[in-house]
C-alpha cells in the first residue's frame, strides 16, 4: 500500500519541528481574519457565521423539484437551496427538441424556461437564503435571467438576492461536457459576470476545481488549475470589460472537492486561501481585505462513494464532511451513500444532511477556528501542496494562462494521465478501497439500499407540456425581444447580451430559442445538433 | 501480453450525457490491453453510434453511462438488431442501479459493469464475448 499523498509526496511516520523549519506565524498563517487568511476569514469562525448546510436537488418536473426543496427546508436546510439541471437544459436545447424529448427531467431539473423556474420556486423565498443553480456553463446567462426576472415580478430588488447561478466555462474540459463551443461559453460567462458586478447583484460565479478533481486530478494540480481559472476570469474582466480587480474579486467562489484523505484535504483548503490572497495582492494589486478572500464551498467527493457495500459511504461522507468543516468552508453539500447507484434517495439525502448537522452540533468542530493550526504534520502538508501547486501554476502561466494551456492540450493531458494513474493504483491495490479491492464480500451478501426511481416517461410529459405551452405565449412580445437579441448577438464580443437575454426570458423565450438565436447571430447553426430549424425569421 | 489484439471496440457516452471521465479511462485501459478503440465521446445519439459501428465494423460497443436515460441504451440494442448487427454485444459501465442493470440485460445488453470493476474483468469479458470470439479462438 502506498503511503504518499495523491500528488506523490512520501509521508513520514512522524512529523516534528524540523518539518516546519523557518515557520513564521504572522507571515505563513496569521490569526483568523488576517492576511494571508490561511486560518480563514472570520476571527470567530463558524461562531459568527455557520456554513450553509445544503443538499443538491433536481429530478423529474419543476413541480417535483419544488416539493423536494420544501422537504429539504423541513429537514433543516434553511441557509440556501442548490439545484442541478438536467442534461437538456445543460445543453441549451428544449424538452420538445427530438433529443430533449428522450432525457428531459431524467437526471436533474428541466429548467428550460422562466415558467419552469417559477414553478420550482413557488412559495420558496428568493431572499434570506442563497440561491444556487448548477448544471453546466452554457446556460449561465439563462439562470441569471430567471433570477432577475422573477425578482422583478415579485417586486424584489435583485441586489437583495445572493447565491450563485453562473459556472465557469472551463469545466467542459473536466469531464462535464456540454455541446456549446468554448469561445461562446466564455463570452456569455463574462457577459453574465459583468452584469452582476455592474448591477451590484450578489451572485457569485462558481469556479469549479471540484470537477477537475472528481475527474481524477490531484490536490496540487487542483490548486494550480483553480488559481489559473480565477486569474484568467478576473484578468479578462479587468482587461476586456474595464472593471477594477477589487470589484471582480466579488465574483468567484470556489467549489472544492473533499475526499477521504483527511489531513491532505484540510491542507489543500488552507493552502488555497493563502495562495489566492497572495495572487490577489501581488499579481492584481488588490486594495481591500475582502478582495484577498476567496469564498470556498465544499462538495464531498461523489467519486469516492462506492457501489460495493454502499453503507460504508456513510463513514466516508462523515470523514469528508469533518475535513471540509475543519478546512473552513462557507457552504457544504454532500455526496450521498447511493451516489454510485442512482440519484439520491430521500433516505440517502437525509443521511447526508444529518451528517452535516452532527458535525455542526455534536462534534465540537465548529467551536474553534482552524483547530489543526500548528500541527507539524498539517503545516508541513499545507506547505508541501502549496509548493507543488505553484510549480504547476507557474508552468500554466508560462504558457500564457489557463485558456492558452487548454488550447495546447496541456491541462487535458495532465488530467487524463493522472486519472489513469489513480485507476491503476486501485486496480493494482497500491491504494486500498474497502469493499472494492480490499475486504471484498460476495455481491449476494451485500446490503440492499433503497434506490431512487428515475421515471423515463417524465421526459415525454415535460416535452409535451412545453410543445403545447409554446403557442400560448404573447407571440408579438416574444418576436420583438428575440429580434433585439439577434441584432445584439451580431455585435462584437464585448457587447453585453445580458439585458436582451433578460427581456427575451421575461417574454418566456426558452433556452433553445435564446441560445439558438445567439448562435445564429454568431454564424453558427440554430440547433447545435442540426436537427431542427430556427422558428423565427429576421429581416 | 496484448489480449485485445485484433478486436475493435467503440467506447461512447449515449444521448446528452456529458460525463466523460469513466469512458475515457476505460478507453485507455482497453488500448493498453491491445484493443483497437474507437472513442466517440459525448453527445452521441443511438443512431450515431449505430452508424459508427457499421462504418468501423466493430466487434463490441461499450457505453459509459452516468446521467443518461437508460431507454436509449435499449434503443441502441434494438437499432443494432434491426440492422443485422445483433452479434455485436453492447456492454455498459457506470452508476446504473442493479434493477436497471437486470432490466437492460433482459432486453439484450450483454453485460453491465458497476463502478469499481477491475480492468481484468472488463478485458477478460470482452475477449471472450466480442463478435467472432469463438472464431478467433478456434
Amino acid at each position: 500500500m502506498k503511503r504518499e499523498t495523491d500528488y506523490g509526496y512520501a509521508l513520514k511516520s512522524v512529523y516534528g519541528p524540523e518539518d516546519v523549519a523557518g515557520f513564521d506565524y504572522s507571515r505563513d498563517l496569521n490569526d483568523p481574519g488576517g492576511y494571508p487568511y490561511t486560518r480563514g476569514y472570520y476571527p470567530e469562525g463558524y461562531r459568527s457565521r455557520m456554513w450553509t448546510q445544503r443538499m443538491t436537488a433536481g429530478l423529474g418536473t419543476s413541480v417535483d423539484a419544488n416539493k423536494v426543496l420544501k422537504k429539504y427546508r423541513d429537514m433543516g436546510q434553511v441557509g440556501g437551496i442548490c439545484v442541478i439541471s438536467d442534461r437538456v437544459f445543460s445543453d441549451c436545447i428544449d424538452p420538445d427538441h427530438p433529443l430533449g424529448r428522450r432525457e428531459a427531467g431524467v437526471l436533474g431539473w428541466p429548467g428550460c424556461s422562466l415558467l419552469e423556474f417559477e414553478e420550482m420556486m413557488e412559495d420558496i423565498p428568493l431572499t434570506g437564503q442563497s440561491i444556487t443553480l448548477l448544471g453546466s456553463s452554457a446556460p449561465s446567462t439563462l439562470r441569471l435571467a430567471y433570477v432577475v426576472a422573477l425578482a422583478q415580478k415579485r417586486g424584489i430588488d435583485p441586489s437583495k438576492i445572493h447565491g450563485s447561478v453562473m459556472e465557469s466555462p472551463f469545466e467542459n474540459y473536466f469531464g462535464q461536457t456540454d455541446v456549446s463551443p468554448f469561445d461562446l461559453n466564455l463570452k456569455l460567462f463574462l457577459d453574465a459576470s459583468e452584469y452582476v458586478l455592474r448591477n451590484k447583484i450578489r451572485m457569485r460565479a462558481s469556479i469549479i476545481s471540484q470537477h477537475f478533481q472528481e475527474s481524477g486530478g490531484n490536490s496540487a494540480q487542483a490548486l494550480a488549475v483553480n488559481l489559473s481559472m480565477v486569474k484568467e476570469i478576473c484578468g479578462r474582466l479587468v482587461n476586456e470589460r474595464g472593471l477594477d480587480f477589487d470589484t471582480t474579486s466579488l465574483l468567484p467562489y470556489e467549489l472544492v472537492s473533499i475526499g477521504t484523505r483527511f489531513f491532505e484535504e484540510i491542507a489543500k483548503m488552507r493552502a488555497l486561501r493563502r495562495m489566492y490572497a497572495r495572487m490577489a495582492r501581488e499579481e492584481f494589486g488588490a486594495k481591500t481585505e475582502k478582495a484577498c478572500q476567496l469564498l470556498m464551498a465544499v462538495h464531498t467527493s461523489g467519486r469516492t462513494m462506492t457501489y460495493q457495500q454502499p453503507l460504508n459511504n456513510i463513514a466516508r461522507c462523515a470523514i469528508q464532511t469533518l475535513a471540509g468543516v475543519i478546512g473552513g468552508c462557507s457552504a457544504l453539500d454532500n455526496a450521498t451513500l447511493d451516489n454510485a447507484h442512482s440519484e439520491p434517495s430521500a433516505l440517502a439525502a437525509r443521511m447526508s444532511l444529518n451528517t452535516q448537522h452532527i458535525v455542526a452540533y455534536e462534534s465540537g468542530a465548529a467551536d474553534v477556528v482552524d483547530p489543526l493550526a500548528g500541527s507539524y504534520f498539517v503545516e508541513a502538508l499545507t506547505n508541501q501542496v502549496e509548493e507543488e501547486g505553484y510549480k504547476i501554476y507557474n508552468e500554466i502561466q508560462s504558457m500564457g494562462g489557463m485558456v492558452a494551456a487548454l488550447k495546447r492540450g496541456f491541462i487535458q493531458e495532465m488530467l487524463s494521465a493522472e486519472a489513469a494513474k489513480k485507476f491503476r493504483e486501485i486496480d493494482n491495490k497500491e491504494r486500498l478501497v474497502v469493499g472494492v479491492n480490499h475486504l471484498v464480500i460476495p455481491p449476494e451478501d451485500d446490503f440492499e439500499i433503497p434506490i431512487q426511481e428515475v421515471h423515463s416517461q417524465d421526459s415525454e410529459k415535460i416535452a409535451d407540456r412545453m410543445a403545447q405551452w409554446k403557442p400560448t405565449r404573447d407571440q408579438a412580445l416574444l418576436n420583438a425581444t428575440i429580434a433585439q437579441l439577434y441584432a445584439d448577438a451580431r455585435k462584437d464580443d464585448r457587447f453585453n447580451l445580458m439585458p436582451s437575454i433578460i427581456e427575451a426570458v421575461k417574454a418566456y423565450a426558452t433556452v433553445g430559442e435564446v441560445m439558438g438565436v445567439i448562435r445564429k447571430g454568431r454564424g453558427l447553426s440554430y440547433d447545435p445538433f442540426e436537427m431542427i430549424e430556427c422558428p423565427f425569421t429576421f429581416e | 501480453m496484448l489480449k485485445g489484439k485484433g478486436i475493435k471496440v467503440i467506447v461512447s457516452m449515449i444521448g446528452l450525457d456529458g460525463h466523460t471521465t469513466g469512458g475515457e479511462i476505460v478507453a485507455r485501459v482497453l488500448r493498453d490491453a491491445g484493443f483497437e478503440v474507437i472513442y466517440l465521446g459525448a453527445t452521441q445519439t443511438p443512431e450515431m453510434i449505430l452508424q459508427a459501428a457499421i462504418q468501423e465494423d466493430v466487434d463490441v460497443i461499450g457505453i459509459s453511462s452516468h446521467a443518461s436515460n437508460y431507454l436509449q441504451i435499449e434503443y441502441l440494442v434494438e437499432l443494432l438488431r434491426k440492422n443485422g448487427m445483433a452479434d455485436v454485444p453492447v456492454i455498459c459501465g457506470g452508476n446504473i442501479p442493479k434493477h436497471v442493470a437486470n432490466q437492460l440485460k433482459g432486453r439484450g445488453v450483454a453485460e453491465v459493469f458497476p463502478p469499481g470493476s477491475p480492468s481484468s474483468d472488463i478485458v477478460g469479458y470482452i475477449v471472450e464475448n466480442a463478435r467472432g470470439a469463438r472464431r478467433r479462438s478456434a
